[in-house]
């Protein structure tokens, strides 16, 4: 479903940017291109239609959840949804070649979904085992494939081609695509909308903060999520060799 | 550390941005690192021994406070280098007047926006890991925050000081938290800034000045 409604959109941004790109000042068209951001003006509008879905819906439903729903019972919510994506990053842990680590998502799944009865407790942290997560754009990543011109999703916020693709491959590696259920999309998007208030729920103040200290809060959020997932596909590494030359 | 999706993935980045934003700069007022090998290791020591002793110094108000941490992070960094590198390519077609005017707005809006979440992070530890020479008088030493009430799977988050010069004349330029570098993330975000406003730096340090008055008189967002 995530996977689709990405491609959708990014045909539909292919479409419109050159439209969209051709009306730009100079300065704003270089600018755009050195952060590789060509769909510049249509992402701000689908980012400035996102934030408005946060703020009316997102955000108000995310704070009744924390001011209803006792905090023992949202981290259950959470570590069961936790635990059913760690197939995804087993299966991304193997593409990598990083058994170590596939290992160590297997014995989460494991520990957690037994002892953890079906993965409401996370026991496995309390065990030492490691958590970590891994998805298929940074397994594309890792082999080397570049994130692509930079692009956000009506509902879904940052989503480069790369991503894109990964989403869609992550769809055949989640076992959860073939379990039979009665109306399966409706799981589909109730999982969707859980994990959605779930992350909301657990980085309000963290939210405010990043929003308070933009004086353009779509450019350092598109900063950081690159800066996020080119971290992660370090696996968190420093990289010394590529800092600011002050 | 991110999610499968890309909303989880950008929500993860705000998480990590917070770190950075944050936990990164108040990192320097909080608990002493256990080792100190190079001369560049012992410089953060000692001015995270020295910011945790103004965070806990609860005998001056808030205010105070607030005034001698913001002495302290004068003299450990180099806000004038720092803020001519988040101007970017901009900085070549400003007057010498216009980039002073642009460092005292950048200071002004860096010193609104952390300095009120300073005592938030004061319960936390930061443990100097070691240290790596880029060059000559060029260091980044590395550091793990450790934050007793984090989750029991949060992984420790890493806070690397890009320290530069030498003994005795050390300045902090920049810190990464968690792989997002805030000198960076400040560079991306004011030139993409200047592309929609003409490129006017004017317009830039009024709008920084502007946004720390904001913060400072309301504590909300603009």
């Amino acid at each position: 479903m995530r996977g689709l409604s990405g491609l959708f959109v990014l045909a539909c941004g292919l479409a419109l940017a050159g439209c969209a790109s051709s009306e730009e000042p100079p300065a704003q068209a270089s600018v755009a291109e050195a952060a590789n951001d060509p769909f510049e003006p249509m992402n701000r509008k689908i980012f400035d239609m996102n934030e408005g879905f946060d703020k009316v819906v997102l955000l108000p439903v995310a704070q009744v959840y924390v001011d209803v729903v006792p905090e023992p019972a949202r981290d259950s919510v959470h570590n069961f949804l936790e635990n059913l994506n760690l197939p995804i990053t087993f299966a991304n842990d193997l593409l990598q070649g990083e058994m170590t680590r596939a290992g160590q998502t297997l014995g989460r799944f494991t520990v957690n979904t037994t002892v953890g009865v079906g993965g409401l407790f996370d026991i496995a942290s309390d065990w030492g085992i490691p958590d970590h997560q891994e998805d298929f754009g940074l397994t594309l990543g890792k082999w080397g494939v570049g994130e692509g011109p930079y692009l956000v999703v009506p509902f879904f916020g940052p989503d480069p081609p790369r991503d894109v693709t990964g989403q869609v491959v992550d769809i055949f590696l989640d076992p959860t695509t073939y379990v039979h259920i009665d109306h399966h999309i409706y799981w589909s998007a109730a999982r969707e909308v859980a994990e959605a208030i779930d992350l909301r729920s657990r980085n309000i103040d963290n939210i405010e903060s990043i929003e308070r200290s933009s004086v353009d809060y779509y450019a350092s959020l598109r900063s950081l999520y690159r800066q996020l997932r080119n971290n992660d596909i370090r696996d968190g590494k420093p990289d010394v060799a590529d800092l600011p030359n002050f | 550390m991110s999610r499968p999706d890309p909303f989880s993935a950008r929500l993860a980045a705000v998480r990590a941005f917070v770190a950075a934003a944050l936990i990164g700069v108040a990192a320097v007022f909080v608990a002493a690192p256990a080792r100190a090998a190079t001369p560049a290791e012992t410089f953060v020591q000692t001015n995270v021994d020295k910011g945790m002793q103004i965070l806990n110094d609860h005998g001056v108000s808030t205010a105070q406070r607030n005034t001698q941490f913001r002495a302290f992070l004068l003299t450990l960094t180099d806000l004038k280098r720092i803020a001519l590198y988040t101007l970017g390519p901009a900085r070549r077609g400003a007057t010498p007047a216009e980039q002073d005017a642009f460092v005292e707005a950048f200071k002004d809006f860096a010193f609104a926006v952390y300095g009120t979440e300073f005592a938030k992070y004061s319960g936390q530890t930061l443990k100097v890991t070691g240290s790596i020479q880029r060059s000559d008088g060029d260091y980044v030493v590395t550091t793990v925050l450790v934050d007793p009430n984090a989750p029991k799977n949060q992984e420790p988050i890493e806070v690397d000081f890009r320290v530069i010069g030498t003994e005795g004349k050390f300045f902090v330029t920049d810190i990464t938290v968690a792989g997002l570098d805030l000198a960076i993330t400040e560079q991306d975000q004011f030139s993409s800034y200047l592309a929609q406003h003409d490129n006017d730096i004017k317009t830039l340090t009024t709008d920084l000045h502007q946004h720390a008055e904001h913060i400072r008189s309301t504590g909300q967002l603009q």
